[in-house]
């Protein structure tokens, strides 16, 4: 038979813990303190035992451990369940405004002009071309001459270049670094290109920039030819401006390359069909190259009936502007920041 | 170059082609067309005669027409505002449905008077107003009183149905200045066939005592005809009409004449009135230095290389550029000389652009001329002077050539034109090509000696052949084939790939790369001048003041930059720029950066002002990327840049070579960049400095497995002493103990004493062979609190 007593603490106890209050800490010290303290009611029952035979000790000190065994459960669970909703209630008040500004870990970006020519570049590189530079105050002499434009030549009228001297001018195109590295390879085959800015003395618009910057391409080698020239501006341009798009050739002149071509490539906008863009002619021009014309493979060192090769040259702004549908060729070199700011992305 | 459709069509047979098909052709030959033009347009017209003209009654300048337009037509009712509507006019009507250049002409009540139709003024039909007279643009055109009313076919009549090619002629084919040779082309390319084109035969009645000859070999040849009997009155329509398609002014019919030979031949004419010349002699000289007054009664100095016609030893004409105002034709001018010559082009192009004269025929000449069509032009030139002029007589032509016709013959073969191309042609399509094109074929077993038409100047080698075969068959046929090379590897020049890790670093970093202009005004090429030695290149013929100087420095550049956008509302941003600059004694790769305002850390919540800390900070991240650590350069405070803040810059040494600098902006010079209001920190730095440094490959050290011990130091000390010194010595006191010394706080205040600061200290202890014993810090500690003392007075805070 249970002692009456050990019960009526044990409903009394868990009666208190009914009343319990959320959160409430102190208020489950206190019932520890009034059910599990040594001088609690129930414990003081524990003295009692000597009292009583050994049968009703055993039955009587199992009583009171379950009591206060299922007391400690009871209030250890609560004692858990008080500390997490406090823990929540703080992290509760913890709560940020997500909304707020991040701190910063932004990137700069690169003007266009250099997103093109880092493009133009590797594309090139992935094809084994090597990288090479050149001089922008540039002789006459591989600015020209070596390159088949010789004095008196309309093209090196002063009204169209730069000068500081009879004989020095700054750079009018990237083709004298042609000149230069033939010289320097003796005659070797060559591959290479060079990227650089040039100047021409023309008023600054819309379309046109006294600075701009080209790509130069020179392949020498044996048994070159236009299709070689071809094949390598398809794979190069389908790479710059995609898959889809198809290049065309036109007779055009330079005067150190024969033949010498134009490339277009389809509109992007009309995708050839015809449109403003394209001024209806649904193809839009990118770049010039050529047969590098034997005269200027003579001058430079390479024997015209064993070599030949291919030259062309890509305006890095054109592209841009192309590409990236800018206006006018001036918002490149003004830098303005929000302007800038566009061409974060990877491209 | 404008091309007259209609002068084309009298040369070869274009009615089975569309505008549209001959200018794609041409342009894919390599001819292009840059634009097609029509003289006038216009549909729905008709010619009518204004039967009545009465007043408006609601308007005080509109006139109510009735108008009769011919048998087909009847009579219509037209409001018209020209001045010069009146009674008996014979003018142009756009009937209703009419597309003009401004729009299709529809019935309509005009103030409550019906209208079908409008008179037109030859602008409305878009005639550029430069061929005509005020009083054609103010009102509407007054047609001749026997026009045919109810004659459709009005442009016809008024000279002005004509279709204008304006091509883009390269600098290699100057013969394309020719009507007749781009009629050639056009044959050859559209109907694979030749032009018909009118043989004039030389109809001389006299034999010219003219004596001709040059002093100077910058005169190929030099020939004239003596026309004598004519009557320089106008030219007639259909004369102003091809002038006008061609975009040339018709002023009387000997001008006429000159301007039609030339644009139809390419050879350029002069004529001389004759009875103004002292003496039957023209010599060609060149040492002429004296004025010259010229047919715009202009004076112009004479300089040695110039080339002069004189007669008399007296100067007639500037050869090429413009004749003299002595011996110039006019309307009374009865016998003329017309002279057919050719002229060294750099000597036209400089005496030209001397003197600012350059017209059609100087550019014909610096571009290139066909020394030998001398007698067909004169012959052709003489023909028209006695359909226009009425000429009597005329001379054989008097004539001086200083070099024999040669034929230019190529020798190359089948196979070296299709190797050059990639191509497979035949033999007989490249024949066909080449005989279309006017050349002559001869074989010689596998070789091919082709003979190269006279008016060709730009073929020489089979690059020339192979580029004509393919402009005529076409870019389509050349097959697109990648070059089979033995494997190269590409590759950054090791300048270019190093570039591109510092690009990658100040991107990464949150900087915008910019591009900004080498040439520079006269002020800022001064600017930062330190990092290149020598002076700057100067422009002989710059643009503007502002674009003179090749410069020395991109600071100046950037902070152009900065004060656009500062200017523009943006206040805070960070760039650079990496360019090679070069002086007249050297090159080198240069780096330039430029912060401005304030580091958003978090938007405007969390932000900080640039100073010099950022600019060093940037510096020593890219020391630290290139693996150059801070024993192997030195910063130092700055007495050299003067466009720095004296107190908050420095400049960067390898060695004894000051390679860079940074800091803060002195404020004078902000004042001159428009910046006062701003932070503005720049750094520039020698990348070729930098990238010339020797680094070694990275090496694992190993890393103490004892624990480290830290101890703070406050110490006070004047302010001029810089707290690097501090701890270099704090370190080179217990070497091998101390792992680092990181400075925690630095205060300056009225308490502490006006030349004093407190540097807080924090010194990490550690070994890499054992855990450290209080006795060997405390000793350290000690020894470090002596030397300071003696050192630099400094004294520990309580």
């Amino acid at each position: 038979m249970a002692n009456n007593k050990v019960q009526e603490i044990l409903t009394q106890a868990l009666e208190d813990i009914k009343t319990l209050h959320k959160g409430n800490i102190e208020e489950i010290v206190n019932l520890r303190n009034k059910y599990l303290s040594k001088k609690a009611e129930l414990m003081a029952l524990f003295a009692t035992l000597g009292k009583l035979s050994p049968e009703e000790r055993k039955t009587l000190g199992q009583e009171i451990n379950e009591a206060r065994n299922r007391i400690q459960l009871e209030l250890d669970a609560k004692q858990k369940e008080a500390q997490e909703d406090l823990l929540k209630e703080k992290l509760e008040k913890e709560r940020i405004d997500i909304s707020l500004p991040a701190r910063n870990y932004s990137k700069g970006a690169l003007n266009p002009f250099y997103i093109v020519k880092n493009q133009i570049v590797d594309i090139f590189v992935d094809m084994g071309y090597e990288v090479v530079e050149g001089p922008e105050v540039e002789k006459d002499l591989y600015n020209f001459e070596l390159l088949n434009i010789p004095k008196d030549h309309p093209a090196r009228d002063m009204q169209d270049s730069l000068y500081i001297d009879e004989n020095t001018l700054l750079r009018t195109h990237t083709s004298p670094v042609q000149a230069r590295q033939m010289e320097l390879r003796k005659g070797q085959p060559l591959k290479i290109i060079c990227p650089g800015k040039t100047y021409r003395r023309d008023d600054d618009d819309m379309t046109h920039s006294h600075q701009f910057a080209q790509i130069e391409g020179l392949l020498i080698d044996k048994n070159i030819n236009i299709g070689n020239l071809k094949a390598t501006l398809e794979l190069f341009l389908k790479k710059l401006f995609g898959q889809n798009r198809e290049i065309r050739l036109r007779p055009s002149f330079f005067p150190f390359t024969e033949p010498s071509v134009e490339v277009d490539i389809t509109c992007a906008s009309c995708g050839g069909k015809g449109c403003n863009m394209c001024k209806g002619t649904g193809y839009i021009e990118v770049l010039g190259g050529g047969m590098v014309h034997p005269n200027v493979l003579k001058m430079n060192g390479y024997d015209p009936e064993i070599y030949s090769g291919f030259a062309f040259g890509v305006g890095i702004e054109r592209i841009a502007v192309l590409k990236y549908g800018i206006d006018d060729i001036r918002r490149i070199y003004q830098n303005d920041i929000r302007f800038l700011n566009q061409f974060k992305k990877k491209d | 170059m404008k091309v007259s459709l209609n002068l084309l069509k009298q040369y070869v047979d274009l009615s089975n082609f569309t505008i549209e098909e001959i200018a794609k052709r041409l342009t894919f030959a390599g001819i292009e067309v840059e634009a097609i033009s029509h003289m006038a347009e216009g549909t729905n017209l008709v010619i009518g005669e204004i039967l009545t003209c009465e007043e408006h009654p609601d308007s005080n300048h509109l006139h109510v027409l009735n108008v009769d337009l011919g048998p087909k037509y009847g009579v219509t009712q037209i409001v018209c505002g020209a001045p010069n509507a009146r009674k008996g006019l014979k003018v142009i009507v756009s009937r209703v449905g009419a597309k003009l250049i401004g729009g299709e002409i529809k019935a309509s009540v005009i103030r409550g008077v019906e209208s079908n139709g409008m008179c037109c003024s030859l602008l409305e039909l878009g005639v550029d107003s430069k061929y005509l007279s005020e009083e054609q643009t103010k009102g509407i055109e007054e047609l001749p009183l026997d026009a045919e009313v109810g004659n459709e076919e009005v442009l016809k009549y008024l000279g002005l149905d004509d279709v204008i090619f304006e091509i883009n002629v390269l600098a290699n084919r100057p013969d394309l200045l020719s009507v007749a040779n781009v009629a050639r082309e056009i044959a050859a390319l559209l109907t694979d066939s030749k032009i018909n084109i009118p043989n004039y035969e030389d109809k001389s009645n006299f034999k010219s005592d003219f004596v001709v000859s040059s002093l100077t070999n910058r005169c190929k040849q030099f020939a004239v005809k003596e026309i004598r009997g004519v009557k320089n009155a106008s030219s007639p329509l259909w004369m102003k009409s091809y002038l006008q398609a061609m975009g040339v002014r018709s002023i009387s019919a000997l001008v006429d004449i000159g301007n039609y030979v030339m644009l139809v031949t390419g050879q350029p004419l002069h004529m001389y009135d004759e009875d103004k010349l002292e003496k039957h002699e023209l010599i060609v000289k060149d040492d002429k230095e004296e004025k010259f007054i010229a047919l715009d009664e202009k004076e112009y100095q004479l300089i040695k290389g110039d080339i002069v016609i004189t007669s008399n030893d007296k100067s007639m004409c500037l050869g090429g550029v413009m004749g003299s105002l002595a011996c110039a034709c006019d309307e009374n001018t009865k016998n003329i000389v017309i002279e057919a010559a050719s002229f060294d082009g750099a000597s036209i192009r400089h005496t030209s652009n001397r003197l600012g004269l350059a017209s059609e025929s100087s550019s014909r000449f610096v571009k290139g001329t066909n020394h030998f069509q001398y007698e067909y032009v004169l012959n052709f030139a003489a023909s028209l002077v006695r359909e226009l002029c009425d000429a009597k007589e005329e001379s054989d032509i008097v004539s001086y050539l200083n070099e024999k016709y040669e034929k230019q013959v190529v020798v190359t073969s089948l196979k070296k034109i299709n190797e050059r191309l990639g191509t497979d042609f035949d033999l007989e399509s490249v024949k066909k090509v080449l005989k279309n094109l006017y050349f002559e074929v001869e074989e010689k077993g596998e070789e091919l000696c082709i003979s190269v038409p006279q008016f060709r100047l730009d073929i020489t080698s089979n690059a020339d052949i192979a580029e004509e075969v393919i402009r005529y068959l076409g870019f389509d046929n050349v097959k697109s084939e990648l070059p089979l090379l033995r494997t190269t590897v590409g590759s950054l020049s090791e300048k270019l790939a190093k570039t591109r890790i510092v690009e990658d670093y100040l991107i990464d970093q949150g900087f915008d790369e910019t591009i900004s202009y080498t040439l520079v005004s006269k002020k800022e090429k001064d600017e930062f001048k330190y990092l290149l030695k020598g002076e700057n290149y100067q422009i002989l013929n710059p643009l503007t003041e502002d674009r003179e100087y090749v410069r020395l420095s991109i600071l100046p550049s950037l902070l152009s930059i900065a004060s656009y956008n500062v200017k523009r509302q943006n206040k805070n941003f960070k760039i650079f720029e990496i360019a090679d600059l070069i002086s007249k004694d050297e090159s080198k790769k240069i780096l330039s950066i430029v912060m401005v305002g304030e580091n958003y850390l978090r938007g405007k919540m969390s932000r900080l002002a640039y100073d010099f800390y950022d600019a060093k900070g940037v510096l020593e991240g890219l020391m630290e990327i290139f693996g150059i650590t801070q024993t192997r350069y030195t910063i130092e405070r700055n007495d050299i840049v003067s466009e720095l803040h004296p107190g908050k810059s420095a400049v960067i040494k390898f060695g004894k070579n000051v390679v860079g600098y940074l800091g803060e902006l002195h404020p004078n010079y902000l004042k001159e960049k428009d910046l006062t209001k701003n932070n503005v920190v720049v750094l520039e730095l020698s990348l070729d400095a930098l990238f010339d440094m020797k680094t070694g490959n990275i090496k694992m050290q190993e890393i103490s497995k004892f624990p480290t011990v830290s101890r703070d130091l406050a110490l006070l000390v004047s302010k001029k002493i810089e707290v690097k010194d501090l701890i270099k010595e704090i370190k080179m006191s217990s070497k091998g103990l101390i792992q680092d010394v990181e400075i925690f706080d630095i205060f300056e205040s009225e308490n502490l004493g006006l030349d004093l600061k407190s540097v807080a200290l924090s010194i990490t202890y550690g070994s890499n062979d054992h855990t450290l014993k209080d006795d060997e810090v405390n000793a350290s500690i000690e020894n470090i609190k002596k030397i300071l003392n003696d050192k630099f007075h400094a004294v520990l805070r309580g």
